[in-house]
């Protein structure tokens, strides 16, 4: 692996996407995400955000172009190296997808459970993380207790416990108020500080805005533009005339 | 392999609730069945070491008494003559009234009653004699005389008993089959039921073998359960049935009493349930979960 590929977590060339044998939902999609970098890929709702976020954390393959993560090839690495690639990538899902079966605690335990941690280990960071959150006093109760935001903070609790190299969030503010959402993005800032790469889909463009991070715009299944963060100036246009953000 | 905590909330959903039930069912057939076959193969054998290596010599009653001792006395000589054979010996009237004594309500033959005599020959194991030329030489020489090696009743009794062997071991094989069939769906269920907890679980890292340990888990701990109570179900049957057939069952019949060998067989019957039903999640669960990217 060269000195590129290690800086490169993500890298997309040429990428199309269907679902079964539906149409595309994605087409010609070409990206690349720096280790350490910090992303908001937005859109309007159905424009594909969600079917490519997937594709980044190994829920589902591309049916057509290359799709690198950590620099190896999805479609020609092995099956059983999966897991390994899928255990440096956090995710916290739109719908939080908790299991209420299972405490706060042994929610955000699970990715270490699954990765074999020792249970010492587990139950301090688990602790610690959920402190982080503030919800270090709701270790064992149930989700179907909380409300959507301490839903979300534990759903990013968990995201985060396996020390993710790429954070991927799924419409982290949709169902918590401006304020929960802010604060959200704020936690993901300061893991992206200490080197997490963090992309963050969301159709809420008055949040993107408040935040100078990297936009990729994506409309129809394909991504229309790409902003970069530290200025509000145009890096790269597909297909159209620039507009500013 | 045993989990101390489920990520999967296996036991909560209704799926598998009559798992055990079903496997208690299927565990205590393959009990009857096991027992069935193991007594047969008990009574073969002991038909066999009893009646092998032996065969008897039956000479119809003459006129007189004298002539019937005489012919007697010639058929022990010609015996105790042919190499081969290590005893000839008669058998007295009495011991032959005893015999059929079972067969006849009063308890006494009628004194007009003439028997014929019998005489036990034993073979040396390690001597190959020919039966045939044997058993002619004894009706060419003395009138009346008819030698049974038992071959015929023997041959009847093998191919009995081990067509009910072959029955019992289809029966339990057929049962492993059912059992099989019962983990599979119910794992399915299980798969269909928690597939999002599943996918969540395999797009966070876990490996199928994570995933599918989950499931065996469970499964083996229901076979363990309804196979122990289909044991126990067993064991009173085949107590019961002993019990029925009550000492006088003598040695024709076979024994289906719980000797060793039999509460060997039925100990391992829920070990092997739950071995069939650990295997057969395993293999459900890994194929299902190779569909998954």
């Amino acid at each position: 692996m060269n000195q590129t590929a290690q800086t490169e977590v993500v890298r997309l060339d040429g990428v199309a996407m269907r679902y079964a044998t539906g149409p595309e939902v994605l087409r010609n999609i070409d990206f690349r995400l720096d280790a350490g970098s910090y992303h908001f890929l937005s859109g309007p709702s159905g424009a594909g955000k969600t079917s490519l976020l997937r594709l980044m954390y190994l829920a589902h393959r591309a049916s057509s172009g290359t799709v690198r993560v950590f620099g190896h090839d999805i479609a020609s690495s092995p099956r059983r190296s999966l897991p390994g690639l899928r255990r440096r990538i956090g995710v916290v899902f739109q719908d939080f997808r908790l299991l209420d079966h299972l405490s706060v605690r042994d929610n955000v335990a699970l990715p270490l459970r699954i990765a074999g941690v020792d249970e010492p280990v587990i139950q301090s960071h688990v602790a610690e993380l959920l402190n982080w959150v503030g919800l270090g006093n709701q270790l064992e109760s149930k989700p179907t207790t909380l409300s959507d935001g301490e839903k979300q903070r534990v759903a990013i609790a968990r995201a985060v416990i396996g020390r993710p190299s790429l954070l991927i969030a799924d419409e982290p503010t949709a169902r918590v108020d401006e304020t929960q959402g802010v604060r959200i993005l704020r936690l993901f800032e300061e893991l992206n500080r200490i080197g997490t790469t963090v992309v963050v889909a969301t159709h809420d463009q008055h949040l993107v805005d408040r935040f100078h991070h990297r936009v990729l715009r994506l409309e129809d299944g394909r991504i229309t533009l790409e902003r970069d963060g530290r200025a509000p100036a145009l890096t790269r246009e597909a297909g159209r005339v620039a507009t500013p953000l | 392999m045993w989990q101390r905590r489920f990520d999967l909330p296996l036991g909560a959903d209704g799926t598998t609730r009559f798992v055990p039930w079903l496997i208690a069912v299927m565990v205590y057939l393959a009990a009857l069945a096991l027992a069935a076959g193991m007594a047969t193969a008990d009574a073969a054998s002991r038909w066999n070491a009893g009646l092998a290596g032996t065969a008897t010599v039956e000479i119809a009653p003459a006129s007189d008494r004298a002539t019937t001792d005489e012919r007697v006395g010639d058929a022990l000589a010609i015996l105790r003559a042919t190499p081969g054979v290590i005893a000839a010996t008669p058998i007295s009237e009495a011991e032959v009234a005893e015999l059929l004594a079972p067969w006849v309500t009063t308890g006494e033959l009628p004194s007009e009653l003439t028997l014929p005599r019998l005489i036990d020959v034993r073979f040396d194991p390690g001597t190959a004699v020919d039966l045939r030329t044997l058993g002619a030489k004894l009706s060419a020489l003395i009138p009346g005389a008819r030698l049974d090696d038992h071959g015929t009743w023997l041959q009847r009794l093998r191919a009995l008993g081990t067509s009910v062997q072959i029955a019992a071991a289809l029966v339990v094989a057929l049962i492993a089959g059912a059992s099989a069939a019962t983990v599979i769906f119910a794992t399915s269920a299980g798969l269909a039921i928690h597939r999002e907890v599943i996918e969540l679980m395999h797009w966070i890292g876990a490996r199928d073998a994570y995933v599918a340990r989950q499931f065996q888990s469970h499964a083996m701990s229901l076979a363990l359960r309804g196979g122990v109570a289909g044991v126990l179900m067993g064991a009173a049957t085949l107590a019961g049935f002993r019990a029925l057939m009550g000492p006088s069952q003598g040695s024709l019949l076979p024994d289906v009493g719980l000797g060793p060998a039999t509460w060997a067989a039925l100990a391992i019957l829920p070990l092997a349930a739950a071995g069939i039903a650990t295997l057969t999640a395993k293999a459900t669960v890994l194929r299902a979960l190779r569909r998954l990217p």
